[in-house]
This record gives C-alpha cells, sequence and structure tokens, in this order.
C-alpha cells in the first residue's frame, strides 16, 4: 500500500523525508520504501503558457511562450493537451529531470526550444504521459515546482504483514508513527448524521456469524461528475486513478480509515430491501468489472429483492453500481466475519482492496465512523442529501478482549527490563486502555487491533513501538550439553571432498521436472496439484536427467569434457497418501570426453568405462575403506552395467549412458556418458566404522609376473579372484598389467595376459620356493579350469 | 702369469671396459659387479693372495689393495662424469617456460560450503543439526506452526500441493515440529534442507532453494539471547564489522518477529538476510510443550541468499544449471 506525506499529515506531524519515514516505518514493523516521486527537482518551475502557435515543420508540435514570472520562453512542446493560459512545471535549460534526463537548448525542426513542459510520467509522480501536467492556477509563477505543489505526491511504499489491518490505512499508519516518535495523533471527528424518515430501507441479515453488522442509509439528489481536484490529488499521491466524485470518495474513506464501504444505486434496486445470506450454487453474478462469477456456498451476498447485488466485502455488482446518470445512493458499511470472506475471495480467484481489508480483519466497531465519514464527504462534494434513518444491524456488540500484561513476562521474554513508564506511554499511545495494578497491566484492546489476543501480543506491542536496538544483545550461551553427533550429515563430506579431488563438480539440480524425466527410471513419481508450469510437474525419481541435462548446457557452453556428480533427494510414490511417499538420497555422477587432453606433455586419453569404475572402487575402497564388489547388474539409465556392493550390500549401478536413456530426454552427445547410481542411505550408516592401526609390515616384498593364455572370451576378473583365492595370504596384490593379442603367436581366439604379483608374509621372509609353490597352483588350477596356459 | 701380472691385466681391461662408460645402468652395474663385486675380479684375486710365498705376500697385498682402491676412484669418477654428462644432456631439453602438466581439480558446490559454513558456525555454539522430510502433510508445514488454513498469512508462502493435505514444505519448519514431537524440550537444533515455492522463475526467485532454521527452547530463553546468538552468526558470516538491524516483523510462529538486514556497501542500501523471533506459545502449546514453562527462539535463512550476499552473485539461477564456469569458481 501507499501512504501519501500529505495525507499523513491530516493526522501527524511529519517532518522527515520519505527515506527518513521509510526508515522510522520500517523499524516499526511496517517494512517501508520511499515512491519514485522525487523530493526535489531543482530547474523545474511553475511556468505559464502564455500563447501557443503551430510548429511550421511539424504537425503535431506547437510553439509556445511560457512565462517563468519575468522572462518568457520558447519552447516547443508536443503534447496535444497544451493550450493557451495552462500553468504547467516548466523544467530550464540545465535541469536534470530523474533518469538522468538533462534539459538543453535544442533546435527542433528548425525552432529552437529553451526547455521543456513536462507531464507527470517526466517528474516521476505517475505513469501518465499523454500529456502535460497542468497546475492550478494560485500558484505563483518562478516558484520551484516541488516545493510550491510536488510535494503533495510524496509517499512510501509499504508492505503490510497479515497481521496488521490497522495498518492498512493512513490513519493506522499515523498512529504508529505517533507512538514510535511521541508526537500527537490528532483524531479525526466525522459529523453525526440527523437521521430522517423520508426514505426507508430493510435490512435483514440471515447469517449473522458471517456479517456480524451491516449499517445501510439512503442517500438523494447527488451529482455524480469529476471529483474536486484536491480528491484527484490525493488519489494521485496514492497510485490511485480517479473515476468519479462518488467512487473516490468511497476509495479515499477506505485509504483513510482502512474501512471498506460499498455504494449502490438505490433507484437500480429491484426492492427497497437488502439481504445478506449466503449464495445458492447455481446463482449468478456479473461484478462491477463485468466478469461473469459462478456462485458457490462459500460465497456471501449482498441482495436486493433476491438478486445478488454485490459479493459480500469482495466487489459489487454491475446491476447496482453508480453511473454517471446515478442520483441516489444506498451507502453500505458493514463488517464481516475474515475467514467467510478470505473463502469467498479465494473461491472466486478474487483479490480486491475491500476483500484484503476484510479478511485480515477491520475494526467491526469502526463501521459508523466510516459511514459518517462517507455520507459527510458526498453530502459535501456532491450535494447529496441523507433522507434516511441510518440502519445499523449489529445483533451482538463485538467487544474489546481484556489481555493481561505482566512485568515478569516481558523481562524474561525481552530479555531487558524497560522502564514502567515506558511502557505506560507504549500502551496509550496505541490507544490500549488500561489498569496499572502493581506492574500488572489490565489492558482493554481497541477492536482495530484483532491481532492482540495474547500477552506475548503486547509483548511484542512494547517491544516494536521502543525498537529492538533498545534491546542488548546477550552473549552468552545457556542450556545443556548434548552428548550427540553434532552433523549426522558430516560423515558425506569425505565423500564430497573425494569427489572433488577426482575432479568432479558438484552440482545441485532441480528436484522438479517434467513427466517424461520423472517417468524415465521406472519408479512413479509424484505429481504436484498445482504445477509452475508443464515442465516442473513431478519430483524426480533420479539424479540422471539432471546430471545429463547439466552436462549438455555445459557442451553448448564450450566445454568439451567433464565430471559432474550430485547428493541429492529423490522421490517415489509407492501408493496413496504421504505415508506411501519414499525420499532417499542418492548420489550419481557422469563422465564424458578426455580425462587428460592433449598437451605438450602427454597425449590425449579419453575417458572410460574403467574410470568410472576406478573412481567407485578408489571411493570405497581407499577413501571409505569399505569392500566394494562389482557384479552383474541392470539398469533403467545404463548399457555395458554392473552392480556395486559395499561390505555385502547392494547400494546401485554403474555403466555406460544407454542410447535411448539419452534420447528419451531428447538430447544426444557426440560421446559415450559413462556414469553411475547409488542408494547412499545404507552406507552412511556403515560409515561410522572405526579406523584403528595395522602395523605396518617390514617383510621384504617378492614381485612376480605370470603370463597366462586365456580364451579370448575368458574374464580377467574370474583368474584375479583365483589368483587371490589361491594366494593364501600371502598375495598382497594381484593387476593385470598387459593384455596381449597376436594370432600366430598366440592362436586366433586366444589373449595373453600378463599379471603382477606381489607377496608378502606379515611373520617372516618369503623364500623363492614359497612363492613358486602358490604359482604353480595357480597355474595349474588355471589350466584345468579355465582353459589357460602358461606363456614362457 | 705371476699374480702381479694378473693385477695389471685386470687394471688394464678395466681401463679399458671404463673408457666408453655406458650410459644404462643395467650396464654400468655389470661392470662395477665384475670387477669390484663379492665375486667380481679383484674378489678373485684376493682369493690367489692365500697360495703365494709368504715373502712375496706383504708387496703383493699391498699391490692388491692399492688396485681395489684405485678401480674404486676411478669407477666412482667416470660414474660421476657419467651422470653430470646425461643430465646436461636431458637438462638441454628442459624448458621451464612451457606450463605444467594440469592436475583437474572438481568442486563442492557453492551451496554446500556455504551451509557447512553455516552449519559449522552454529555448532560451535551448542547447536545439533537435524533434517527431515521435503514432503510433508500440510499440518506439519502449516497449522502446527500457527498458520491457521484460512489466514491470509498462508499467502505468505505459495506452495506446491501434492494433494489438498499433502504439500511441498515451503520451509524446515517442518522438522522442529517433527523434532519437538518427539523429544522433551531443552532442545537446540538448526535444520538445513531444500524447500520449495511456487513462484515464477526469475534472476532472484527459483521454485526452489535450501534454508536453514534454528530453535533453540528452555526455560528461560529471552529476545536478547537470540539477538546475540544471530549477531555472532552474522559476524562470522560475513565479519565483525558487519553493520546490522533487527526490524519488527511477522510471521505466524515467532513473536516478537523480527527480520535481521545487513547494510551492503556496494548497493549502498539494507539487504534482508534472515527471520527470527521467540517461537509462539501457540507452536509451544501444538506440539504439546507447556508454554507457560519453555520459551524459545527460532529462526530462518536462505542458503542461496546468503551464497549471494558474500559473493556477490546476482542471479539465483546460476546455482541450479550445473555451469562449470560458475562452479570451478569455488573449487
Amino acid at each position: 500500500m501507499i501512504v501519501s506525506l500529505e495525507w499523513l499529515k491530516n493526522f501527524v506531524d511529519i517532518q522527515e523525508t520519505p527515506e527518513q519515514l521509510a526508515e522510522i516505518l520500517s523499524n516499526l514493523g511496517l517494512e517501508a520504501e520511499p515512491s519514485k516521486v522525487p523530493s526535489n527537482l531543482p530547474g523545474v518551475i511553475i511556468g505559464k503558457v502564455e500563447s501557443t502557435k503551430k510548429h511550421p515543420n511539424a504537425d503535431k508540435l506547437k510553439i509556445c511562450e511560457v512565462n517563468d514570472g519575468k522572462n518568457i520562453h520558447q519552447v516547443i512542446c508536443g503534447a496535444p493537451n497544451v493550450s493557451d493560459g495552462q500553468y504547467i512545471a516548466y523544467a530550464t535549460i540545465g535541469t536534470t529531470l530523474p533518469g538522468n534526463f538533462k534539459i538543453k537548448k535544442v533546435n527542433i525542426r528548425g525552432e529552437e526550444s529553451f526547455g521543456m513542459i513536462c507531464s507527470e510520467r517526466e517528474l516521476q509522480i505517475s505513469d501518465e504521459h499523454e500529456g502535460i501536467m497542468v497546475l492550478p492556477e494560485d500558484l505563483t509563477l518562478g516558484d520551484d515546482f516541488c516545493l510550491s505543489f510536488g510535494y503533495k505526491f510524496l509517499s512510501v511504499e509499504l508492505d503490510i504483514t497479515p497481521n496488521r489491518p490497522d495498518a492498512f490505512s493512513h490513519m493506522g499508519v499515523a498512529r504508529d508513527i505517533a507512538a514510535a516518535t511521541q508526537r500527537k495523533l490528532k483524531q479525526m471527528d466525522t459529523k453525526s448524521i440527523d437521521p430522517k424518515q423520508e426514505y426507508n430501507i430493510d435490512i435483514s441479515i440471515e447469517n449473522e456469524i458471517e456479517c456480524p453488522r451491516y449499517i445501510g442509509g439512503i442517500i438523494k439528489n447527488v451529482h455524480v461528475e469529476k471529483s474536486p481536484e484536491w480528491l484527484v490529488d490525493y488519489m494521485k499521491s496514492i497510485g490511485q486513478k480517479s473515476i468519479n466524485n462518488i467512487v473516490d470518495i468511497s476509495n479515499f474513506v477506505l485509504f483513510e480509515l482502512g474501512h471498506p464501504t460499498h455504494i449502490f444505486d438505490y433507484d437500480k434496486l429491484k426492492e427497497k430491501n437488502i439481504r445478506i445470506r449466503k449464495a445458492n450454487s447455481g446463482e449468478k453474478i456479473i461484478t462491477l468489472d463485468e466478469s461473469n462469477l459462478d456462485l458457490n456456498e462459500s460465497n456471501l451476498l449482498i441482495t436486493s429483492g433476491g438478486e445478488p447485488i454485490a459479493l459480500a466485502g469482495v466487489i459489487g455488482g454491475i446491476n447496482s453500481s453508480v453511473t454517471e446518470n446515478t442520483t441516489s445512493l444506498l451507502l453500505e458499511s458493514a463488517y464481516f466475519d475474515p475467514v467467510t470472506i478470505r473463502k469467498s475471495a479465494k473461491s472466486q480467484f478474487l483479490s480486491t482492496e475491500a476483500s484484503k481489508r476484510y479478511e485480515r480483519g477491520v475494526d467491526p466497531n469502526g463501521c459508523l465512523k466510516a459511514f459518517c465519514r462517507v455520507v459527510e464527504l458526498i453530502c459535501e462534494i456532491t450535494k447529496g442529501e441523507f433522507v434516511s434513518d441510518v440502519v445499523d444491524i449489529y445483533p451482538k456488540e463485538i467487544l474489546s478482549k481484556k489481555v493481561v500484561l505482566r512485568r515478569s513476562e516481558i523481562d524474561l521474554i525481552l530479555g531487558y527490563h524497560f522502564k514502567t513508564e515506558k511502557i505506560n506511554k507504549i500502551l496509550e499511545s496505541l490507544e490500549i486502555n488500561y489498569l496499572d495494578n502493581n506492574e500488572k497491566w489490565e489492558c482493554t484492546i481497541p477492536t482495530f487491533r484483532p491481532d492482540i489476543e495474547r500477552e506475548i501480543d503486547l509483548i511484542e506491542e512494547v517491544a516494536r513501538i521502543a525498537g529492538f536496538d533498545l534491546i542488548p544483545s546477550d552473549e552468552n550461551i545457556y542450556g545443556t550439553f548434548r552428548y550427540q553427533m553434532p552433523d549426522p550429515d558430516n560423515i558425506l563430506n569425505k565423500i564430497r571432498d573425494s569427489f572433488s579431488s577426482f575432479g568432479f563438480h558438484q552440482i545441485y539440480s532441480n528436484s522438479l521436472q517434467n513427466e517424461k524425466e520423472s517417468n524415465i527410471s521406472g519408479l512413479v513419481p509424484i505429481p504436484m496439484l498445482n504445477p509452475l508450469n508443464v515442465d516442473m510437474g513431478f519430483l524426480r525419481t533420479s539424479l540422471f536427467p539432471g546430471l545429463v541435462k547439466a552436462g549438455n548446457y555445459n557442451i553448448k557452453n564450450g566445454t568439451k569434457s567433464f565430471r559432474l556428480y550430485e547428493l541429492g533427494n529423490v522421490h517415489q510414490s509407492t501408493g496413496d497418501g504421504l505415508i506411501n511417499i519414499i525420499e532417499s538420497q542418492y548420489l550419481s555422477g557422469i563422465i564424458y570426453g578426455n580425462k587428460i587432453d592433449t598437451s605438450i606433455h602427454e597425449d590425449e586419453s579419453p575417458e572410460t568405462i574403467y574410470d568410472i569404475k576406478g573412481v567407485l572402487y578408489s571411493l570405497f575402497n581407499k577413501r571409505l575403506n569399505m569392500n566394494v564388489k562389482f557384479d552383474f547388474g541392470d539398469n533403467y539409465a545404463l548399457e555395458l552395467v554392473q552392480s556395486i556392493s559395499v561390505n555385502n550390500n547392494k547400494i546401485g549401478h554403474y555403466g555406460r549412458l544407454s542410447e535411448k536413456f539419452i534420447m528419451d530426454l531428447g538430447l544426444e552427445f557426440d560421446k559415450d556418458i559413462y556414469g553411475f547410481e547409488i542408494n547412499i542411505q545404507p552406507i552412511k550408516k556403515m560409515m561410522n566404522s572405526k579406523k584403528s592401526f595395522k602395523k605396518i609390515n617390514l617383510f621384504p616384498k617378492i614381485e612376480r609376473d605370470i603370463n597366462l593364455v586365456l580364451k579370448k572370451e575368458q574374464a580377467v576378473g574370474e583368474i584375479l579372484e583365483l589368483i587371490h583365492k589361491l594366494g593364501r595370504q600371502l598375495i598382497i596384490d594381484a593387476q593385470p598389467v598387459n593384455i596381449y593379442t597376436d594370432k600366430n603367436a598366440i592362436g586366433e581366439d586366444c589373449k595373453s595376459v600378463t599379471f603382477s604379483l606381489i607377496f608378502q608374509h606379515s611373520s617372516k621372509t618369503l623364500e623363492d620356493k614359497d612363492v613358486n609353490l602358490i604359482i604353480n597352483e595357480i597355474v595349474n588350477f588355471a589350466e584345468k579350469n579355465f582353459d589357460a596356459k602358461l606363456r614362457a | 702369469m705371476s699374480l702381479l701380472d694378473k693385477i695389471d691385466s685386470v687394471k688394464k681391461r678395466f681401463l679399458a671396459d671404463i673408457e666408453n662408460f655406458p650410459l644404462e645402468n643395467d650396464k654400468i652395474n655389470h661392470i662395477k659387479s665384475s670387477y669390484l663385486g663379492r665375486k667380481g675380479e679383484v674378489a678373485n684375486l684376493f682369493l690367489m693372495l692365500s697360495s703365494v710365498d709368504k715373502s712375496d705376500k706383504p708387496i703383493i697385498g699391498a699391490a692388491l689393495n692399492h688396485l681395489k682402491k684405485e678401480l674404486n676412484t676411478l669407477f666412482q669418477k667416470k660414474l660421476e662424469e657419467n651422470s653430470t654428462s646425461k643430465k646436461n644432456k636431458a637438462n638441454s631439453l628442459i624448458d621451464l617456460t612451457l606450463p605444467g602438466t594440469i592436475q583437474r581439480y572438481g568442486s563442492k558446490h557453492i551451496l554446500e560450503q556455504t551451509l557447512q559454513e553455516i552449519k559449522e558456525i552454529f555448532t560451535s555454539i551448542g547447536f545439533h543439526v537435524a533434517y527431515g522430510p521435503e514432503v510433508d502433510d500440510e499440518y506439519h508445514n502449516f497449522s502446527a506452526l500457527n498458520i491457521p488454513e484460512h489466514h491470509p498469512s498462508r499467502d505468505m508462502q505459495d506452495t506446491f500441493f501434492i494433494d489438498p493435505t499433502t504439500i511441498l514444505r515451503s520451509h524446515t519448519s517442518n522438522v522442529q515440529v517433527h523434532l519437538m514431537e518427539n523429544e522433551d524440550p531443552p532442545i537446540r537444533y538448526i535444520v538445513p534442507g531444500r524447500v520449495y515455492r511456487n513462484e515464477a522463475i526469475s534472476y532472484k526467485s527459483y521454485c526452489l532453494f535450501h534454508q536453514v532454521e534454528g530453535i533453540y527452547i528452555n526455560e528461560k530463553v529471552s529476545f536478547a539471547e537470540l539477538k546475540g546468538c544471530l549477531e555472532y552468526f552474522i559476524k562470522r558470516m560475513f565479519g565483525d564489522k558487519k553493520k546490522m538491524r533487527f526490524r519488527p516483523s511477522f510471521f505466524p510462529f515467532t513473536e516478537p518477529s523480527a527480520e535481521v538486514d545487513i547494510w551492503d556497501e556496494e548497493r549502498n542500501q539494507w539487504m534482508e538476510i534472515l527471520g527470527c523471533g521467540m517461537v509462539d506459545p501457540a507452536v509451544l502449546d501444538n506440539v504439546g510443550y507447556d508454554s507457560q514453562q519453555w520459551h524459545g527462539y527460532a529462526f530462518g535463512m536462505g542458503v542461496e541468499r546468503m551464497a549471494m550476499l558474500k559473493y556477490n552473485i546476482n542471479d539465483i539461477r546460476l546455482f541450479y544449471n550445473g555451469d562449470i564456469r560458475f562452479m570451478s569458481q569455488f573449487s
């Protein structure tokens, strides 16, 4: 909401600039920013258009003689509304207008122009730029524009929190300013109304809980016309367009007191009665803005002769709206239940100035004041006459709440002892009456503050008005120790650090995906009822799509190789409801391109499937000290795939991303992508295992190579397993170091594999004969069971 | 041939062999072992010493010792010459103006790093870290936190619904509720995690972000302590010269509520960085804590916002598109 400084001044003294006022308001909990209306525009002065004539070389331009009080200047102006005798804002040569627009002497199609006649947009007063801003004629020529007129539009913009309906008006904002600055709040006196009996309106409320109060009255002989200048300026100052005097008055009171009123064209009412009731399904209303609404049972209606004439507290109907031909009015000032209006407005996807205030809670006891204020202004401005009784249906008066505020609680909650006198002053400035009973304030809360219901609400008011700065910081740590791990996630840092050192970049990708991506894993994804768009309708079931898309993004930006991983949650549904939603933490990664690029020192070396396998082996075996095994496996995204098990728990897969998977994502890559996917839940438990030092073995190692000729299809891993099995704990490492094929030397369907074995005993020096024994056993076994031959 | 002649002959052959001193280590070792090794020629000569006349022994013995010394010296000299020439030869190929061989290094995501920093600061003053579900019921995300169903405060967070009562959490405060339901006070936790908002994506907002919420419940807890705690946090996070302010605000689950701003020198304005307040008694009552006995404070912050302010990042989308040009800046 925008509040105007000039308007606020009706209620409280304000010396501050918009910036200073915004600071004061922000520190009160009414978050504020100065609006862009400038408080100072040196060089822009009051001028008068003495004469205009058509520009000889341009149809749409006029040559104006502008009087600045001393001299006459020639100014070229293109505004359609410029005419003789107007008082205008004249930007003289040398002026800098907002947006760093410097005014210089210019030549426009052969005619010189000394300055500019400004529009409201150029002065940043409003967005109006069709024509120039025309000023009242009582201004003095040559005076500074901002000081003599522009100041009227200074304002600040507030972001009102939902708990503060009272601050949705100039009166309410002024009250807070007065409280914080200890200035006097000028209350508004409204003229009381002389009830008359010339006309009668019958008002009845069917739903008293939804509509606890309704005031109505009739005004005759109004003249609907343009609002007076002061009212137009007030509306302009808070960014509202002036409509006509009747609508403007209702809006004016809304922004002044925070209480919505509604005005019907009395003559358009079907019957001269008003009934407030819930809508029946099937009923319809066409609103003021000409939308056709299908009503439902959550809507509360104002009806006349049975027909809806307004959606209560939200918007009026067109069938009863005020037009320029209107002469008689029915004025409504009511209090509606906040929840009712919220449900009603929400069900129609509407939010209006009125509904915003009603759903937060207006003052039920402020209805009459707003009513009187509107009547007063209508009679004054439109020459209307109030001709009926003030019909006030208020079956059950809503009383002020009583709340006790204790000194002990203030001190405990705030951790600071405010002086009693200070607390008294704050309560008084907020119009909270109290009985001071030995540091126990028995408070009566005004009904315009529905947010204050409990002691804690009053403690907040004390702290808020006094200012949080007054409360000192307590730099002690109190409380108890707990003997538990401060952060259960810390163990995952080993994984993150490992991946950094392996050259992987960690990504965070969007958990919201489209239907295809989220279905790609074969798990059932969780759809959103209200997705942001079709591309983000589901929770991800896999981290692969995000990784592959990130890879694609990087390739498009010129990256040729990447290693990426993500550690994040995926979700799947295994049935109905929350209880069947499974959240799992996954670790996935992909590699692509070269692991070594060509350089002057090295030849390029592409990423292979063995790199991803080696990364996983290094992570689990070397870094996490776990027993990792790879075996047959199957995965939705991978081909050439193996499963990964650590300490005998199957945790995931690695392999080459299949062409189909990448195509399903709508992507294409020149080279193979290798990746892995791991559910880390089971690993987390294992990661707490304690490490203990093993004595370093100082006995000498013996290195031996053996060359076995194997059938081409023979898996080398099986031979390695055999070597370890027969190694009797003496083989501490066995690696295949060379695979060699040669049709002539070895045979067409054979390969020669060299294994490098390292032997070491834990308690003695090994001799050749110990080693030879084992090697012979390995060779014999391999010859028998794997059709292998020892190669000389 | 007399032994002295043999000595002479061995010396001649040795000199010939080292004249063309080999470059390969195994050949060098071969020369050394065949003359100076345990079974080498010199050792053989010493063996023969036992069979010479007793009278000749001193002279021949001295000659043998001399030979051994001389051969050793000559071999060492050659070896040194050789290694210098080898080095010189190799050195002439080394151009230190060539670039080094690059070692690749990855990166932890800047949000991960920022979160780590936040966690370290709070655990250093007695907080524990807890985690909880991203998908939760409407009760734990809203109602238990004093956000009634038909109240405008629900509009403060645009929420994704799975069904009318199941949502993607809009803050990690849902975990606070779970914690308090399961644990007796006193408690002191921070809760990091991913949260979701149904907001249009732009440079300053995304459909998800990461939050860290904190909660401390004890018998006596004051707003003054809350201020002390968060001032400590901000000074450690942004430096102890950082200007900050506490400004009243509204959150349904805290009262009094405050927003904390820090002064941004570059933008010359206050920047909102976190929300906080004293835990609303209604929240305590909802989880079965006696609000007359227990009090507490709570706070919440966005990890993205912290990182953006700390590292001058101007577009929130950079965190999620996996751009290596962005990520490698934080290796």
